[in-house]
């Protein structure tokens, strides 16, 4: 293993929380440890209930955790931070700024000049195909535009890391399609370190140079598959009769379903 | 084409047909109204000593303005231009009231819907002073600040404070947490998060919560003046009913009406529009 390029580190992490309602303990992740290489796009996939949002949460800082131990370039994870950039599920981006100050404001944070943070904000416009829709706000823009405003957002504040939360569940099929290709154009292009959590086999073949499968609760590590598919070929007309690609995604379904029936029978 | 329809056609490509159809109607109900009024002079159903004619209350603000010496005297509240002192020492409290009162509730607001602990230490006891009709306050006010200004703006603080304090700490849980974690994942810090999350989140509340304290504490205000106080519409209407001056008691309660849709038009409605609406936060009527 070549520790100097790893970027994410985790390593023996386990998590209880209490039940928000009945208060007895949940046992969320047992054991986890993963590493996450500089350009590399990682998928986590499991059932509901795995603890996948419960592993983001805490690489994100939102979560506090007590059993193990979680880093990014070397740096424990101790709360949120700007070397990790997270893409949520919902609609994150504020309502009350335009596309342009939501790209903006982690270089607003970081107090980056007006100058040099227009020019980086129009750059992320342009890549992520929302020029022209600069002065709009939120509430003007599609869902699917809403996504990639905040992939746009987070890109443009350049974390070491990427967390992405499921952040395509939400928009319809053919949105999501074109969102899935977008982001592998993206991830292409920037050569970003991606953590990709989704309940979706097929995103998470599509996307992954690794996918990891994560057994029913408590959540572990139980598979990893490697996809190794060149990202210029990765386009969903073709994918459907790439045979490398049935392969992996036949492997993950295999052993995702598995885990369901576990977690049904419980 | 007639001449009458021309015109229509101009005034709706000027104002719009939505906004032409909102300021008819709304104007119908004052229509009658006032039309009701000015048949009660015509047809005497009841005398002058209880609805004065329209005219009459008119004259009454010239009246009462007759011996104004002239723009100084004017501002410095003097009792030679009575009309002017009532209604300048009336919204001079209500500006006070409102610099005062709408910051340190919006203030203590977002701490109280943000932090467990000072909610659960402010909320019993806002309650309980809600409770508490604003003239409620005004015998044990008169009492420890005397008759004037300090009681009055004391009344009107405890309205304004509270409903204030209430709807901003709503409006802060009513954020969605979303926000908040993306902007600490940003590396926001805490002050960021109220600054760019709470405050603009709680707009709507906010907003809500102006428009409904500004109302409450004005009413408050003109029942304080009545009693408590030793100028002002309240006052006015107070004393004039007591002089029999009742063209001066319909002057005052039309000026009360007239400034508070005022501000809550010129000021509360487009400070509105320029956020909540803006962002997409309100449903707007169509």
């Amino acid at each position: 293993m070549n520790a100097v390029s790893a970027k994410l580190v985790v390593e023996g992490l386990s998590h209880h929380y209490p039940d928000e309602y009945t208060g007895e303990s949940v046992h969320a992740l047992e054991d986890i440890n993963l590493e996450l290489y500089e350009g590399e796009l990682v998928s986590v996939v499991g059932p509901s209930g795995c603890g996948k949002s419960t592993l983001l949460n805490i690489l994100a800082g939102l979560l506090p955790y007590k059993v193990g131990t979680a880093s990014v370039d070397g740096n424990i994870i101790d709360g949120p931070g700007p070397d990790r950039g997270v893409v949520f599920q919902e609609h994150a981006i504020l309502p009350w700024r335009t596309v342009a100050k939501n790209i903006g404001h982690g270089l607003e944070i970081r107090g980056i000049l007006k100058s040099e943070r227009d020019r980086r904000v129009q750059e992320f416009i342009d890549l992520v195909g929302l020029t022209g829709f600069e002065d709009k706000y939120p509430h003007e823009l599609s869902g699917g535009m809403k996504q990639r405003c905040q992939v746009a957002r987070t890109l443009c504040s350049d974390p070491v890391v990427m967390l992405m939360d499921e952040p395509f569940a939400a928009v319809d099929a053919q949105t999501r399609i074109t969102l899935q290709e977008e982001l592998n154009r993206i991830a292409q292009a920037t050569q970003k370190t991606i953590l990709f959590i989704t309940h979706s086999v097929d995103e998470a073949a599509f996307l992954a140079d690794r996918c990891l499968v994560f057994s029913a609760r408590p959540g572990q590590l139980k598979e990893i598959v490697e996809i190794n598919i060149p990202r210029e070929k990765r386009i969903w007309a073709d994918m459907n009769n790439d045979p490398d690609f049935i392969t992996a995604r036949d492997r993950i379904l295999k052993s995702v379903r598995e885990e369901v029936s576990v977690a049904k029978e419980e | 084409m007639s001449a009458l329809s021309a015109v229509s056609i101009s005034i709706q490509r000027r104002f719009g047909r939505q906004r032409l159809r909102k300021i008819l109607l709304g104007s119908i109900p004052f229509l009658v109204m006032i039309g009701v009024w000015h048949a009660n002079t015509v047809f005497e159903w009841l005398p002058p000593v209880f609805i004065p004619s329209i005219g009459d209350v008119w004259e009454a603000i010239f009246f009462l303005q007759e011996d104004c010496a002239g723009f100084v005297p004017l501002i410095m509240l003097d009792n030679s231009c009575l009309m002017s002192t009532h209604i300048l020492s009336s919204v001079g409290r209500v500006i006070l009231a409102a610099i005062i009162g709408l910051p340190f509730g919006i203030a203590f607001g977002i701490l109280a819907g943000m932090n467990r602990t000072v909610s659960k230490f402010l909320e019993p006891v806002g309650v309980f002073a809600n409770s508490i009709s604003g003239i409620a306050w005004i015998p044990l006010a008169i009492v420890w600040f005397g008759v004037g200004w300090v009681t009055t703006l004391f009344i009107m603080l405890n309205t304004i404070f509270w409903l204030m304090f209430f709807n901003s700490m709503l409006g802060v849980r009513s954020v969605a947490r979303v926000y908040e974690q993306s902007v600490l994942t940003m590396g926001g810090s805490r002050w960021d998060v109220i600054r760019q999350v709470y405050l603009p989140g709680a707009m709507p509340s906010i907003i809500t919560g102006m428009r409904m304290s500004m109302g409450f504490g004005w009413r408050a205000l003109i029942a304080a003046e009545m009693i408590g106080g030793d100028s002002g519409l309240g006052f006015m209407i107070f004393t004039s009913a007591a002089e029999f001056k009742i063209e001066e008691v319909f002057l005052g309660v039309i000026v009360i009406a007239v400034i508070f849709m005022a501000t809550d038009r010129y000021l509360l409605a487009p400070l509105e529009k320029w956020t909540v609406e803006r962002w997409g936060l309100v449903w707007k009527p169509t």
